[in-house]
């Protein structure tokens, strides 16, 4: 009975519950770094996105571009790429005197060096190993230079590329330009050709038109002598003709404007008339009891403003639902704004009017 | 902007009130884990016990013998601590009175009085679980009624009211009404647990007391008769 065992303090427990808390306080504090890179990366790559975008077309661009450059040049100019190739073979050539050079000089080396490899093998295990480990590591050296050697010459070969196609750019830029300055030189030529043209035509016109004009002058001042002659009896007679056909003008023109003005007033009062019917047909609730074949005349008085002054029936359908619902209908549309923008002799028209409606019209 | 809405950093930037709830709720949430782990212990160990304790008496080993191994009255806890207030009271009733009623009542009272101080040392801080439940949702919601009162007086006082200027304020307030909730649920569920633990253990007990009165009555029985001989 280990009676030791049987109270339980609260040392333990409070130990356990801050380690809970501190747990769940450091998952909460995990969690947030690991679930935030993900919105702040996420716009990280929509900016990359476009950056990105705008550099792969870059890269086509200058891509393309320089294999248009190369293509479009080979066949036009053979002589600086074939001096090139010379230059390249010749350096290719020395290259790889000097590589086969190398290789002699590693393979005497190695040679060597095995030699002494087995003479210390011989000796000790132990220096044999180190040996070894000390070759292997030349032999990654001599790898390490050769492969940056051929780097170099990779390097060197790119350059001449680039050279060249700058080189050929340039001679396209160059013609290019000789061609704009013929183009322009043309272009000039044929300027002044056309203003030479121009110029002889211009002259040519002239001429004629003083000629015209030195005939024309003598013809008018013959005319106008026998014109002043029969001015002065015209005159007389034509202002006495000009009297009396103004005044029958006028009285003409007088006409024909009261005429527009009474067709515009009706057509007016006509859309007034339509817009009222269609503004009371909206607010009219057919009563379900109306045949199609009811109607009913309604008498309308308008103020000038347009508000109703009162409505009734003129001819009534016989069913006095459907009466009531079109007085109804009427009240609720009212007022009419627009009897206002009508010209005064329409208002004075619509002061009172009839509307006839008919369910049939609105259905 | 992500990194200014993180937890810690709400927290760290939240108003005095809101920060003294949320230190309030955290105090309490550590209370309660530990009444519920401390709580936890006991109830367990007590139920080994009892078990233990039954398969002992339950053996037919001798009462007498039962009654010396057991240890003092303070170690003694549950069905054991019930079993030694009633055979010692029987004992000391026994030469006093020829009455087996007198000497019934007194064992009963015994357990009784043990029964009573086994159900309050096993509910002991039970009490403040069930106060952490239900008074730790309304501290968080005070928190954030506080801190969104804040947000929207400072609201008040902006030019522009967008929602990217209240958010953050109401974030850190919600968080108080989290860590409340937080706090309230384990209280919640732990005390209905508990409680039911220790409900059953003492209906445990009631029993062992009654089936331990009823071997008293029986033996008392036998001496009845013996006496009447």
């Amino acid at each position: 009975m280990a009676r030791a065992k049987k109270r339980v303090g609260y040392g333990l427990p409070v130990i356990l519950a801050v380690g809970l808390h501190v747990g769940v306080l450091a998952i909460t504090l995990l969690r947030w770094p690991a679930s935030d890179p993900e919105p702040t990366s996420s716009a990280i790559v929509k900016a990359t996105l476009v950056r990105s975008e705008t550099a792969t077309d870059k890269a086509q661009r200058a891509q393309q571009a320089g294999a248009s450059a190369a293509e479009a040049s080979k066949p036009q100019e053979a002589e600086p790429t074939q001096q090139q190739a010379e230059q390249a073979a010749a350096r290719a050539e020395a290259e790889k005197q000097r590589q086969a050079a190398e290789a002699a000089r590693q393979e005497k080396a190695a040679a060597e060096k095995q030699h002494a490899a087995e003479l210390q093998a011989l000796n000790q295990a132990r220096e044999q190993a180190q040996e070894a480990a000390r070759r292997r590591a030349e032999e990654a050296r001599q790898a390490a230079r050769q492969k940056a050697e051929a780097e170099k010459q990779r390097q060197a070969e790119e350059a001449a590329r680039k050279k060249a196609e700058a080189e050929k750019q340039r001679q396209a830029e160059e013609a290019a330009r000789q061609r704009a300055e013929a183009e322009k030189q043309r272009q000039a030529e044929e300027a002044a050709r056309k203003k030479a043209e121009a110029e002889k035509q211009r002259q040519a016109e002239e001429a004629a038109r003083q000629k015209a004009e030195a005939e024309k002058k003598q013809r008018q001042a013959e005319e106008a002598a026998r014109k002043k002659a029969e001015a002065q009896a015209k005159r007389a007679a034509e202002a006495a003709r000009q009297a009396s056909e103004q005044a029958l003008a006028q009285s003409i023109a007088g006409e024909e404007q009261a005429i527009a003005n009474a067709r515009q007033a009706r057509e007016a009062a006509n859309g007034f008339k339509n817009l009222v019917k269609q503004a009371v047909e909206q607010a009219w609730i057919i009563p379900s009891s109306a045949g199609d074949q009811q109607r009913a005349v309604v008498r309308i008085t308008l103020l000038p403003t347009g508000e109703l002054v009162d409505a009734s029936i003129r001819e009534s359908s016989g069913n006095a639902a459907f009466d009531r619902s079109v007085l109804q209908a009427v009240e609720r549309a009212a007022p009419f704004r627009e009897m206002q923008s009508l010209p005064t002799a329409a208002q004075r028209q619509f002061r009172e009017f009839n509307l006839d409606f008919n369910p049939e019209d609105v259905r | 902007m992500n990194d200014s809405l993180s937890i810690p950093h709400l927290i760290l930037n939240a108003s005095l009130v809101v920060q003294l709830v949320m230190l309030l709720l955290i105090v309490g949430s550590v209370a309660s884990w530990a009444v519920i782990f401390q709580r936890g212990f006991v109830l367990r160990r007590a139920r080994k016990a009892h078990r233990a304790f039954e398969d002992r008496f339950w053996s037919g080993v001798d009462l007498n013998e039962l009654y010396r191994v057991t240890p003092a009255e303070q170690d003694v806890e549950g069905a054991e601590h019930l079993f030694r207030a009633g055979f010692r009271e029987f004992n000391r009733l026994l030469p006093k009175t020829r009455s087996s009623q007198a000497i019934l009542d007194g064992v009963q009272r015994a357990m009784r009085v043990a029964w009573s101080r086994e159900e309050e040392r096993l509910n002991q801080h039970l009490t403040f679980l069930a106060t952490v439940a239900s008074a730790s949702p309304y501290i968080g919601l005070f928190g954030t009624v506080w801190g969104i009162m804040g947000s929207f007086m400072g609201l008040s006082m902006a030019q522009q009211a967008t929602l990217s200027t209240v958010a953050p304020w109401i974030a850190e307030a919600l968080i108080a009404t989290a860590m409340g909730l937080f706090a309230a649920i384990p209280a919640v569920i732990f005390y209905n647990r508990l409680s039911a633990l220790s409900s059953r253990l003492l209906g445990q007990y009631e029993d062992f007391a009654e089936e331990f009165h009823s071997i008293l009555h029986r033996n008392l029985q036998g001496r009845d008769e013996r006496d009447a001989a």
